[in-house]
């Protein structure tokens, strides 16, 4: 059959049913094995979500890492931003600060966790610390390139009709590397919720140990694995971190598309 | 008169940032532009005819020579030479409107006449209905109408383009040609309109015959001028575009930059 006359129906149905299918032969062959308990199973998962959602854990633990993570987010744009553009545009920036820039990128934000907790404390600072962190470069790194990409040839039109210098940086170059920020952004997002969930993961121990309450999802899944043994619920949660990261991801496309509408992002 | 633009032996020209390289571009060139003339500029490719534009718009200082406009010499860009670049170059992120209003805002005149100017430009050159579009939501020839709207926003007394119809189709351009030989003012032959002075770059000879007062044309690498053929037909000129003076004329300044051009396609690939 051809692909291109399959109907719109179908073009859902068809990834949908493969998908389902899966699910079947997954769930068949945990029972057939009676692993179940080691290996989790469909309707484990489904059972497990239900519970969590009626319970409202998971939104709790949710919102407690978003909530990180956007401060995260935003801390790494206020930074990353103004140093990223001050680069892109002095030379004389770039050559000094660029080798200790790169030489800090190629740190893994998680490799600063036991560094973090040292000086933050397992609240929260500390993650938040890797957050931001991990969520500067990306910013750093296409808002230089965005100064250096600006097309010249907008600032000699810009010239041309009487604009200054202020009137060049407000209308010009900043609304020219906006598009390329907004790229960055979203880099910076997944970096930020990646982050979140393996500081979390790294921190949490601690906190399961003493028995506190929650912070986060990073948490919630330390606390499942070792205490609770539930697999069924580690997979709800990792399907949960998978969908809360693309719906972010769409929403700043929206919100470019909202807010660049002439970038067609 | 006075020419309004004065080219003092000047010369340019670029070294490479790379490697120190350098490229003579233009070298020797000696002329005046006559005020409200339309000089269309011609010549083998890589001859330095942008090259000359933008040192009459003020982007580029010459390396040798000086180059003046009302007497003055030219230091930097200003908004009575407007320019209109071969690619556009519109503010992407701006619509219709807000591109042609770029001018007059950074003059820093008031919202409510920069409106008025920006309404009346966009009845001049047809993009009533499309002011709220992005240019790339536009048509090659509506953007470079809007180009020519925003270059016209700030009044300028000099309109320097570059190859300013290279991207459109034929038809297209032939409909631009009479819109900007109409907005210069061809078919005003009382004389009592000031018309601007146009200085034109282009590829097409025949174009550059059909427009212009004069034809200056270009030699190759390092540019210096071969001739300037003086295009004495009566204006308007849109109603002569198969006039067989225009034709003529087309062949004798062909005849002139022949073998320079077909000598500059072999240097090319050297």
């Amino acid at each position: 059959m051809n692909a291109q006359r399959l109907g719109r129906g179908a073009r859902v149905a068809l990834p949908l049913a493969v998908a389902l299918a899966l699910c079947v032969v997954w769930e068949v062959a945990v029972r057939v094995t009676k692993s179940h308990g080691l290996v989790p199973a469909p309707s484990g998962i489904v059972a497990a979500g239900w519970t969590l959602i009626a319970s409202g854990i998971i939104v709790d633990a949710m919102s407690g890492s978003l909530e990180r993570v956007l401060i995260g987010f935003a801390i790494g744009g206020a930074l990353g931003i103004p140093v990223g553009l001050a680069i892109g545009s002095v030379p004389a920036l770039d050559r000094m600060f660029r080798p200790v820039l790169d030489g800090l990128r190629s740190i893994a934000p998680i490799a600063w966790i036991p560094m973090a907790i040292l000086w933050l404390g397992v609240r929260g600072d500390a993650a938040l610390f890797v957050v931001a962190y991990g969520a500067a470069f990306p910013f750093i790194v296409n808002a230089s390139l965005a100064a250096r990409w600006v097309d010249r040839r907008l600032i000699a039109a810009a010239r041309a009709l009487g604009a200054n210098r202020w009137m060049i940086l407000r209308a010009v170059l900043l609304p020219g590397a906006m598009p390329m920020i907004f790229t960055g952004a979203r880099i910076a997002l997944a970096f930020a919720w990646a982050s979140i969930v393996a500081a979390e993961l790294a921190i949490g121990i601690k906190i399961a140990g003493q028995g506190r309450s929650v912070a986060g999802i990073g948490q919630l899944m330390v606390e499942t694995l070792y205490v609770k043994r539930d697999v069924d619920a580690l997979v709800f949660y990792m399907l949960v971190i998978g969908i809360v990261s693309f719906v972010i991801d769409i929403g700043l496309r929206r919100v470019q598309r909202r807010v660049l509408p002439w970038s067609a992002g | 008169m006075n020419p309004i633009v004065e080219l003092r032996q000047v010369g340019k020209v670029y070294v490479s940032a790379r490697d120190g390289a350098t490229v003579e571009a233009l070298a020797g060139i000696d002329f005046g532009i006559r005020r409200g003339e339309f000089l269309t500029i011609v010549g083998p490719s890589g001859c330095g005819k942008s090259t000359l534009l933008s040192l009459i718009a003020g982007f580029n200082a010459p390396t040798s020579g000086e180059v003046s406009f009302e007497g003055r010499p030219v230091t930097a860009p200003g908004p009575e030479r407007g320019v209109m670049f071969q690619d556009y170059a519109l503010f992407p992120w701006r619509t219709v409107t807000g591109n042609i209003e770029f001018g007059p805002q950074a003059r820093g005149l008031d919202d409510a006449t920069a409106r008025e100017r920006v309404r009346v430009l966009i009845d001049m050159v047809g993009l009533r209905g499309f002011e709220h579009r992005y240019p790339h939501e536009l048509s090659g020839g509506m953007r470079q109408r809007c180009a020519l709207a925003r270059m016209l926003a700030n009044d300028p007394t000099m309109w320097l383009m570059d190859e300013p119809l290279a991207a459109v189709d034929l038809q297209t351009r032939i409909i631009l040609q009479d819109e900007i030989l109409r907005m210069w003012g061809d078919d005003d032959t009382s004389g009592h309109r000031a018309r601007p002075t146009v200085v034109f770059v282009t590829h097409g000879i025949d174009e550059a015959v059909l427009l212009a007062d004069r034809v200056l044309v270009l030699g190759r690498r390092p540019g210096r001028i071969k001739e300037v053929v003086d295009v004495a037909l009566p204006r308007p000129r849109a109603a002569m575009r198969n006039s067989p003076d225009v034709a003529h004329l087309t062949a004798r300044v062909w005849d002139l930059i022949h073998d320079e051009a077909a000598q500059a396609i072999t240097d090319e690939s050297r």
